[in-house]
């Protein structure tokens, strides 16, 4: 198979208009990744799947991940009383949701290609193009992202919750998602289960 | 040494079988205890090997996996049990016929097992339904199912026909359908059932 | 030996009463057991119709496929056939020529009708 880069090179000659970024995992594993825009991933998706040199017919794993709001220290040069400082400030840099698709090649036998679509962010702006018309087998993994992280897939045939019930509303794999206050009964509690269950016996509910 | 003085005992020395109403009517009972059929995880694969020709259940009676509650006398809950798949659990046990005995099979159905402080497991059907036997292991082997009937055997052999100690299900006061829980918004409501299940005391040490 | 001049019918009497005793005497003891020990515990969860542990949702009188009444008048014709061919078979080597000229009739419109159904696409379920 091509390198990513040489993909990338291609797919940015196919589609000159879409934004594809080389994400790069430092980790043993190098299993670097392509970051696509919104706008443009459904139709790189297609190109990869029906390029010649690619055939990526199969869409092995969907998966989500979530981004928090995370706070940075930058060094800033500020005029304060008439001398230039450099001051030390902090930003928030705002989340956002991640889905990631692993693609693999049936006819070929190679990959996988990773491809990453990001939303704008974690509360309102959720939605990213749904890929289950291009790989039929992401229907129940979208559906499943939807269902966990609250990622909202438009044009999915078949947009509903997965294993939680109609009515749920939470997402309960987002960093925030605070899981029922029910630890009256914690035979063996340790570490964050431990505080849980002593908040209990604070408020009177355990002895 | 003293002679036994039981009569029973006596007369079975010599050939004559005496028994009372009660004893006659538990014998009975307690040598066709017939599950209903349902599998909830990996658990209901042990259950499935304890029926089949190696462990072979059906000498104790009980061979006949119903695929209705309104046939069936115990209810063998095997396996994980999440909050989306409660209220149905329940439902199936209001259904069922009096009397009716529940066996919680391994240790998700006990207390949610490895998956306790998951978002979508239950910690343990006791809280919803009355469960007679508990049988721990993740999964439990097809000898501790049978372990558990045997021991759910005992217990009806032992229940009482009349007075005040009688079963639930001989007390006309005493409920056979429990609330069936809803799903709400962030997690099943109510968390239990405060007339079957109560958080026991045990101080949180750590 | 000497053959039974008199049945003794009495005894005839004696075999039914048994068979009906043994019948409905289990049936009353059960009765009884269940008005002395057990109480009744009916409820509407115990007594609804379903048996899957779902609560049912929406109405069960619902509207069937106009095919299927179609379907089902020529499964009738069909089996009524069926209840006249049997007596004819049956009694068929004892019959006149002008018997089975009649069934050949009635089998012929029988069978013309089954075509005629055929071509109009009843039988295709969809």
């Amino acid at each position: 198979m091509e390198t990513l880069e040489q993909i990338r090179a291609r797919v940015v000659a196919a589609c000159p208009e879409a934004v594809v970024d080389l994400v790069l995992n430092a980790s043993p594993s190098a299993q670097h990744s392509l970051r696509v825009d919104r706008e443009h991933v459904a139709g790189v998706a297609l190109f990869l799947r029906d390029d010649p040199g690619l055939r990526l017919d199969y869409c092995s794993n969907v998966t989500g991940i979530d981004w928090p709001d995370r706070t940075e220290k930058v060094k800033v040069k500020r005029t304060v009383e008439g001398v230039e400082k450099e001051v030390e400030e902090t930003r928030t840099i705002p989340g956002f949701l991640e889905v990631v698709y692993h693609l693999y090649s049936i006819a070929l036998k190679h990959g996988p290609v990773i491809l990453r679509v990001r939303t704008i962010d974690r509360l309102q702006e959720v939605a990213v193009p749904s890929l289950t018309p291009v790989w039929r087998g992401c229907e129940l993994q979208e559906r499943e992202i939807y269902d966990l992280f609250g990622v909202h897939f438009d044009g999915h045939p078949d947009l509903r919750r997965l294993l939680m019930w109609e009515g749920f509303k939470d997402h309960p794999m987002r960093k925030d998602y605070v899981d029922p206050d029910d630890y009256e009964y914690e035979p063996t509690p340790h570490d964050r289960v431990l505080e849980r269950a002593k908040a209990w016996q604070d408020r009177g509910g355990v002895v | 040494m003293s002679r036994s003085l039981n009569p029973t005992s006596d007369l079975r020395a010599q050939g004559v079988v005496v028994t009372s109403i009660q004893d006659f009517y538990n014998w009975g009972r307690k040598n066709s205890v017939w599950p209903l059929q349902f599998g909830l995880a990996c658990c209901a694969i042990e259950m499935i090997a304890s029926t089949m020709a190696r462990y072979d259940m059906a000498r104790f009676g009980s061979e006949v996996f119903r695929p209705s509650p309104r046939q069936a006398d115990l209810m063998i809950v095997s396996g994980t049990v999440t909050k989306k798949m409660v209220p149905q659990i329940v439902r199936l046990y209001n259904q069922m016929a009096e009397p009716k005995y529940v066996i919680a099979m391994g240790a998700c159905a006990i207390s949610g097992g490895p998956f306790k402080q998951g978002y979508n497991v239950l910690k343990g059907i006791d809280r919803y339904i009355p469960v007679d036997v508990h049988i721990p292991g993740c999964p439990p082997r097809p000898e501790a199912l049978i372990h558990a009937l045997m021991t759910l055997q005992e217990k009806i052999g032992n229940q009482q026909l009349t007075g005040e100690s009688r079963p639930r299900h001989l007390r006309a006061n005493a409920p056979s359908e429990f609330l069936i829980p809803v799903q709400g918004p962030h997690d099943v409501e109510p968390p239990f059932n405060p007339d079957v299940w109560n958080a026991p005391k045990v101080p949180a040490r750590g | 030996m000497e053959p039974l001049l008199e049945f003794p019918n009495h005894v005839v009497l004696v075999f039914a009463a048994m068979a009906v005793g043994f019948g409905v005497g289990p049936l009353i003891l059960a009765r009884i057991w269940a008005l002395t020990f057990s109480p009744r515990k009916p409820g509407i969860e115990k007594s609804s119709n379903y048996e899957c542990g779902l609560a049912s949702a929406g109405d069960p009188g619902g509207n069937q496929n106009i095919h299927y009444y179609l379907y089902a008048i020529v499964f009738l014709v069909f089996d009524v056939e069926s209840i006249f061919l049997i007596p004819f078979a049956a009694a068929y080597t004892s019959l006149s020529i002008g018997a089975l000229l009649t069934m050949a009739v009635f089998l012929l419109l029988l069978a013309e009708g089954l075509v005629w159904a055929w071509l109009k696409g009843v039988l295709t379920w969809y």
